[in-house]
């Protein structure tokens, strides 16, 4: 019992210390990044105390000191599917996947034939469901990560796809006009104005599949795969109710999906630092 | 004194007369197939409701562990293998065999003949499909007994999480595969291969076969006079559903066919995969055999540098229903 009022008691004194931090926020700007970080620690304190103070099972919900405990514990597992999954699946899926994107787009963009009819399979490909491809992934380029590579690319390659295809209609007849009265060519309007002015609906689509590849890389690993890599475990490990695995499994797959939607977002500001939505 | 227990139940209930049935819930290992034929002959031929008995059966299916459902409270009793119960017993939750209606293993790997496999001292550098989540230990186990690694380093084998169907067998990623006598391998041979194509090793035949589909509860409830009279009620019923499936094989195939509410079985597949099952179930009456159980956990023991489970399990399993039962 005393874990639960312990838990309670933690979470009104860090709402009542975070409303305080927020309303001096204006003033230190570094308080911005210590609200979310108590709203976190206080997420972690209550799920420890409810899970403790209620005696839930640790095979229902383990306690988030079990799990950090196992996460540290198991380092060199855990570095070896992120190896297998992110940088080996999802990373490269990711890469080849946004740039048949952008190039396919820009091959639309010339041609009407191919808009016409790209575009609808293009769409087609982007409702086939997860669980459909990844065998068939699995049956075409093996078990090991080239598969998983294959169901990313074909995740993340619609989201871009449509996104580019909007960013290079985004140009002005006027601005292009201009482009033609200095009598620029294709590549050469392409270069300096039209990719520059697509590069904030890209990045959108960037970020969108920045994420689904890595759900992509995971899932498709249920499907077949070696013995190694984040969807690896967490089917492996729910056979054993090896239940803090899995949450220190999901742990480390949220860090690298957020790093790697951060790191997006970054160079996002980087390139685009023109554009409205970028200015402070 | 159980005995007096069930006894002063059973003349409550003769008692009261028409009591409501009691409700049980059984979550099955798998999807809806002749591998669960005896609960769903039970039910179908009311051999449940003649015990007082209205009991539900959940399909399983790859996405479900019967452990985790048993854990939230989802099901009174699942039907599980040994291995999967005694990991989760060690891990705290104390479940406990009540009933173990398969006799023998089922499990066995497929090789392509064409792969050079004719001895388990073959498997030396070539690829294994193995199922997991929870169904790796069997196989594990015998790679330790054979003295192979399988971690992927020189010498030992490569192991490839195979998907619940044969596929890289017949694309020959895999020089092996599991299966089950009574499922995946006739997926092999109506891909088209014979079984002149094919090697297999049947776990049974190998001494590392362990106890597959057994009735698990959880160990508080089983304390409890009440549960474990309907427990009593359920097993008894269920081991006439299995005693008849067998000696109806072609009956009860049809009876799993009326249950399956999705429509993916068909009915030679069934016919022939509760042919196969009844090989599986004869020579049980229930009753859990101790000398099987010691095989189990003693080759979950030694399971090398990862064993299953490190110290032998108490109490995990219990004849106090099947006593009464099969009385």
């Amino acid at each position: 019992m005393i874990w639960l009022w312990g838990a309670l008691a933690f979470w009104v004194a860090a709402v009542a210390l975070n409303a305080a931090l927020a309303r001096r926020a204006a003033r230190y700007p570094v308080l911005r990044l210590v609200v979310p970080a108590v709203f976190g620690v206080t997420l972690l304190v209550v799920w420890e105390g409810v899970v403790r103070g209620l005696g839930v099972s640790p095979v229902i919900l383990p306690p988030p000191s079990a799990v950090g405990a196992r996460l540290v514990g198991s380092l060199p597992v855990l570095w070896g599917d992120f190896v297998q999954t992110f940088l080996k699946g999802a990373l490269s899926g990711y890469v080849i996947g946004c740039g048949a994107a952008v190039a396919v787009a820009i091959a639309i963009d010339r041609s009407v034939f191919l808009q016409r009819g790209l575009l609808p399979v293009g769409n087609f490909v982007a409702a086939l469901p997860i669980v459909g491809i990844a065998p068939i992934m699995v049956m075409w380029f093996g078990f090991d990560w080239h598969s998983k590579a294959a169901v990313v690319v074909v995740m993340v390659f619609f989201p871009v796809l449509v996104n580019t295809v909007a960013g290079l209609k985004a140009t002005e007849a006027m601005q292009r006009d201009l482009m033609a009265t200095y009598s620029a060519s294709y590549g050469q309007t392409l270069r300096k104005l039209r990719l520059p002015a697509a590069m904030p609906f890209i990045f959108n689509g960037l970020k969108i599949a920045a994420t689904l590849a890595l759900i992509g890389a995971i899932v498709a690993e249920f499907f077949g795969s070696p013995t190694r890599g984040m969807g690896f475990r967490i089917t492996a490990e729910i056979g054993k109710l090896g239940l803090d695995m899995i949450w220190a499994t999901i742990a480390v797959a949220a860090l690298a999906g957020s790093a790697f939607y951060g790191a997006i977002a970054l160079i996002e500001r980087a390139v685009t630092f023109w554009h409205p939505s970028q200015r402070n | 004194m159980k005995k007096l227990v069930t006894g002063a139940l059973m003349t409550a209930f003769a008692a009261t007369g028409a009591q409501a049935a009691d409700d049980v819930t059984l979550q099955l290992k798998w999807v809806t197939q002749a591998q669960f034929a005896g609960y769903y002959v039970a039910a179908a031929k009311g051999f449940y409701e003649a015990e007082g008995l209205n009991v539900t059966i959940l399909p399983g299916g790859p996405d479900v562990a019967p452990t985790q459902v048993i854990a939230g409270g989802g099901a009174d009793v699942v039907v599980d293998w040994m291995p999967s119960a005694l990991a989760a017993r060690e891990k705290g939750l104390a479940l406990v065999n009540i009933a173990q209606p398969f006799k023998s293993s089922g499990m066995m790997l497929t090789c392509l003949k064409e792969s050079g496999i004719t001895t388990p001292a073959d498997f030396a550098g070539k690829t294994l499909g193995v199922w997991f989540g929870g169904n790796e230990y069997p196989f594990l186990n015998w790679m330790s007994s054979l003295g192979l690694k399988t971690d992927g380093s020189e010498g030992g084998v490569t192991v490839l999480k195979q998907g619940f169907n044969v596929d890289p067998l017949l694309q020959k990623q895999a020089a092996c595969v599991s299966t089950m006598t009574y499922n995946e391998y006739w997926q092999v041979i109506d891909a088209g291969l014979t079984p002149d194509d094919l090697v297999t090793f049947k776990y049974e035949d190998q001494g590392v076969a362990t106890l597959e589909d057994g009735l698990y509860v959880m160990e508080d409830k089983l304390s409890d006079p009440a549960f474990a009279d309907k427990m009593v009620r359920f097993v008894r019923a269920s081991m006439k559903g299995w005693k008849e499936a067998e000696a109806n094989p072609d009956e009860a195939a049809m009876i799993v066919l009326d249950n399956d509410e999705t429509g993916a079985q068909t009915e030679a597949h069934q016919k022939r995969m509760m042919g196969e099952i009844a090989k599986l179930t004869a020579g049980s009456n229930g009753a859990l055999d101790e000398a099987d159980y010691q095989r189990t956990v003693e080759k979950l023991l030694a399971g090398g540098s990862d064993p299953v489970i490190s110290k032998a399990p108490e109490g995990a399993w219990s004849h106090a229903i099947t006593d009464l039962a099969l009385k």
